[in-house]
């Protein structure tokens, strides 16, 4: 057995887990579904978050991405009757729409300048959104449930958009956008010079990687069944968005996911056995995995896989 | 006809004019080299003509067609190929994976993944990279990133290649190898511009050359021409082809 099937064989059973245990669970302990779902959440929002990374804008924007495809649903389903699945796919439409407009005023900043300017951008639509007359301003709307309120319903639609998440992701780095996402982050101007359209590319990342934040700041609001601005548009979502990546490996599929899996069940696991003190426990665990890992948690799992199965190329693992 | 045409180029960083009225003509199949002290306006001329840089002024013509305000990828498709005087590989990808972006993106009418490929491994092996296509860009030493600069560049099959500064760190013998590179490059019918500092190599190489001087052209023509100019020589060669950098501040004086 080569590394590859070991981790195809994994892939599976994580998605058959995935798909059987919340039913399992969800007549006798409602809490692991409602925790699974928030796995989910974090997971999309990481992996979404992950692919605007890849071309090297490192953004403070997703909590914005997010909390425009919760206001934007929860305006249209309550103010014009729209259905909630309707309305969400709206919400990430309009959460992409902004992401095109960002991404244009952006293209010059790098780094640094480029994370104020994003975190800006959220801040401001987090003002807006509290003063004006019509999104309930600081006291925040009421939501109506996505598909009744049925949690293992709901619990199977996030992980639908999750899977198109990570197909899209698998897709983008296996295709030749890999190279010019890769490309971009690592010189613009090389990149340009060599033929490479790094607006459109840059563009593009931003409306894909805006629009699974916006669908999933919507989905939170229809099971949550509650938004206010201070917490959609926070700056914790942005954070966590970028965390979980950072965590579990950068510029991959499974590095975003493994992050935000391990990161939220392992926060809930600290809450409950910690007690008070836990984010000091959290937060040590995060510094030594950012100290110490570079390429997080999944380039562990990579360099113990090269070592277990030896003599698989860096260019095949890559490719699989 | 010329493949390149400057007319009139100007380019200032606020007071700083970097390069000033510039006319150049690269005509098709020659090797042509720019030479100057540092500091002449050389490679800011090289960024005007890849598009990194627009002029305040002044026209920029390639193949007949006015390429002033085209996007440096748009240069690149119609057939500007360039080297960076500070070598700048992707460093997250294999040598192989460098020479492909090149051919993914570098030309009009893009290329399958498939032909890419098997065309970026003909690239490594022209340029001596075959047996290194699969390291880290990373692993290569200087003479090598060399190399894969100049293959990056090939990958977009252009019809002008600027090369900026190729020499600039080589050995005697690895110079050599790069000026017979280079005119196996020209014959394989890509027109090369090139900016260096080794003047043996630019007099084994070049056909025509231009000499900047604070952002100006003050001689134009072959090497033995040029070598002989007054101008030339008070601006440049007088000081020692290998020591212009100490030399910068003496020029204000003549």
């Amino acid at each position: 057995m080569t590394g590859r099937t070991l981790g195809r064989a994994l892939v599976g059973a994580a998605i058959a887990a995935a798909v059987l245990l919340p039913l399992a669970f969800q007549g006798t302990q409602p809490y692991y579904l409602q925790l699974a779902i928030n796995v989910l959440i974090s997971a999309t929002l990481a992996l979404s978050w992950d692919l605007l990374a890849r071309t090297g804008q490192l953004s403070l924007a997703h909590a914005a991405f997010y909390g425009l495809g919760a206001y934007t649903s929860v305006l249209l389903t309550t103010r014009a009757g729209v259905p909630v699945l309707l309305g969400m796919a709206a919400g990430a439409l309009v959460a992409s729409a902004a992401a095109v407009l960002l991404g244009f005023l952006t293209l010059r900043l790098r780094g640094i300048y480029f994370a104020i300017a994003t975190l800006a951008f959220s801040e401001t639509l987090r003002v807006i959104t509290n003063q004006l007359p019509f999104t309930g301003r600081a006291t925040g709307l009421i939501a109506p449930a996505l598909l009744g309120g049925q949690r293992a319903a709901q619990y199977l639609v996030i992980l639908v958009i999750l899977v198109v998440l990570v197909i899209v992701s698998g897709w983008i780095n296996r295709s030749r956008w890999h190279f010019a996402f890769t490309a971009i982050r690592t010189n613009e101007e090389v990149a340009a010079v060599i033929g490479v359209d790094v607006v459109r590319f840059k563009v593009l990342a931003f409306a894909i990687s805006a629009c699974f934040a916006g669908v999933v700041g919507a989905y939170y609001a229809h099971v949550f069944l509650f938004i206010s601005p201070l917490e959609v548009y926070s700056l914790a979502v942005s954070v966590g968005a970028l965390v979980a990546p950072i965590f579990g490996g950068l510029y991959t599929t499974a590095g975003p996911l493994i992050g935000a899996v391990v990161l939220r069940a392992g926060e809930e696991l600290l809450r409950s056995t910690v007690g008070g003190g836990y984010p000091i426990i959290y937060g040590f665990l995060l510094a030594v995995v950012i100290l110490y890992m570079p390429r997080g948690l999944a380039g562990l799992w990579s360099a113990a896989s090269a070592r277990l199965f030896r003599r698989r190329p860096l260019r095949e693992a890559r490719a699989g | 006809m010329s493949l390149l045409a400057l007319a009139g180029v100007t380019k200032a960083f606020g007071g700083l004019v970097a390069v000033s009225d510039l006319s150049l003509e690269v005509r098709p199949g020659e090797i042509f080299a720019l030479i100057g002290p540092n500091g002449a306006g050389k490679s800011t001329t090289f960024n005007l003509i890849s598009g990194l840089f627009a002029p305040d002024s002044g026209r920029i013509g390639f193949d007949g067609a006015d390429v002033t305000a085209a996007p440096p990828a748009k240069r690149a498709h119609l057939g500007i190929g360039r080297t960076f005087q500070v070598m700048q590989p992707f460093h997250d990808m294999t040598v192989m994976e460098n020479v492909l972006v090149g051919e993914l993106f570098g030309h009009a009418v893009p290329k399958s993944m498939a032909a890419a490929r098997s065309d970026a491994a003909e690239i490594c092996a022209l340029v001596g990279l075959a047996h290194l296509a699969d390291r880290p860009a990373t692993a290569l030493g200087v003479a090598d990133l060399k190399r894969l600069e100049i293959a990056r560049a090939l990958a977009t099959h252009p019809r002008l290649l600027l090369l900026d500064e190729v020499m600039a760190g080589l050995t005697p013998t690895e110079a050599r190898q790069a000026v017979t590179a280079i005119k196996a490059i020209r014959d394989r019918g890509t027109t090369v511009l090139l900016i260096d500092h080794v003047m043996s190599s630019v007099r084994d190489l070049a056909e025509r050359v231009a000499v900047l001087n604070f952002g100006r052209k003050i001689a134009e023509g072959s090497f033995a021409e040029v070598a002989a100019d007054p101008l030339v020589i008070e601006a440049y060669l007088g000081t020692e082809s290998d020591d212009q950098v100490e030399s910068d501040g003496d020029h204000g004086q003549h």
